[in-house]
């Protein structure tokens, strides 16, 4: 197998799996790499609209697997990049409409193709979950600074050790510099100690991220943007780049001066 | 200038009061996990203390405590006579 199969998971829901596969999956495909992009998310299909695909959808992941249609058919190619594609999760079906074993062999089938495959895992620890980490050789697991996120992490983080997944990397989502420095957020470093999961990046909190996904286009395409630069940052680190993390000073030029006044 | 009061008065960060409630939840939930390591958990014990002493096997009990800021593994374990030279294993 010539690819590497990412699958993105977090146990809860809404911190961040679609935007970042959705952004680091954007971002290798602008190094080069052949990618695709597979939303498991079955029944809630979502990273259609955050990559702004959701026009040109016809055939998905179902219609692959029980052969409805041919592979290519139900892959959808980027605006932006001919070597970035996604095949979006089908609507009107249930989870149990996909077998593990069925996920492997798709995920198999397309690593032979593509250097990168990531799959969006669904929220939850269920059948969906399972299929999603069917296939799967490295788990990237989402979690934002609040006590709920990390409880479902750490779940998570478990039954993928359980389940024989033990290359898995952290991504800390929508960490506030600001609320850390005050103590009214936990920190990377106390994360990483409750955790215990070697870390693959930091996104700090944004509005940009929700411009984007407004757009649907991803952040990386954007020049200056913070949350975009992490995420740059995180796919150079997937690709074995080595790429110091940022000390978390969290604030620009004039916050700077400010604290020099202060001081 | 409310929350220097407040720290003031010993009122500790959120982070801090999340941080530590965290590590008494996540062991808690590990722990939680597998009733088959509890089993092996407990058999690893025994085999440990049966180098030194006697013991009852039946009696042998393994519990997890919660405490408010921590998690104590608690065994109670009844032994019949103790060895005068620990055996080897």
């Amino acid at each position: 197998m010539a690819g590497k199969t990412i699958v993105v998971t977090s146990g809860k829901g809404g911190v961040g799996k679609t935007t970042t596969v959705a952004n680091i999956g954007t971002m290798l495909a602008k190094k080069k790499y052949n990618v695709c992009m597979i939303d498991a998310d079955i029944g809630l299909r979502n990273l259609d609209v955050v990559m702004g695909l959701e026009n040109r959808i016809v055939y998905n992941l179902v219609d692959i697997i029980e052969g409805n249609c041919r592979r290519p058919q139900a892959m959808i190619r980027d605006r932006k990049f001919s070597n970035l594609c996604m095949i979006p999760a089908a609507q009107t079906r249930e989870k149990n409409a996909v077998k593990p074993d069925q996920m492997k062999t798709l995920c198999e089938e397309l690593a032979e193709e593509f250097d990168y495959v990531f799959i969006d895992c669904p929220a939850g620890i269920e059948q969906g979950f399972k299929n999603a980490v069917a296939g799967a050789q490295m788990a990237i697991v989402v979690t934002t600074p609040e006590v709920s996120a990390i409880r479902d992490a750490d779940r998570v983080i478990g039954l993928l050790e359980a389940g024989m997944l033990k290359d898995i990397h952290l991504i800390i989502n929508r960490l506030n510099h600001r609320m850390v420095k005050k103590g009214d957020m936990m920190s990377t470093a106390d994360i990483l100690s409750l955790l215990a999961v070697p870390l693959l990046g930091v996104v700090p909190e944004s509005e940009e991220v929700v411009i984007s996904t407004n757009r649907g286009v991803p952040l990386v395409h954007q020049r200056g943007s913070r949350a975009g630069r992490a995420f740059t940052q995180i796919a150079a680190r997937l690709n074995g780049e080595d790429v110091p993390f940022d000390e978390e000073k969290g604030d620009g030029f004039l916050a700077k001066v400010a604290r020099f006044i202060r001081s | 200038m409310l929350k220097a009061i407040r720290r003031f008065f010993g009122e500790k960060p959120s982070s801090q009061v999340a941080r530590r409630r965290m590590q008494v939840v996540l062991m808690h939930d590990r722990m939680d996990l597998a009733p088959d390591v509890m089993e092996s958990l407990k058999n690893d014990i025994l085999g440990v203390l049966s180098r030194y002493m006697e013991i009852d096997q039946q009696s042998i009990r393994v519990d997890l405590e919660q405490g408010k800021d921590y998690t104590a593994l608690v065994s109670n374990v009844h032994i019949k006579r103790v060895y005068r030279q620990a055996h080897s294993s």
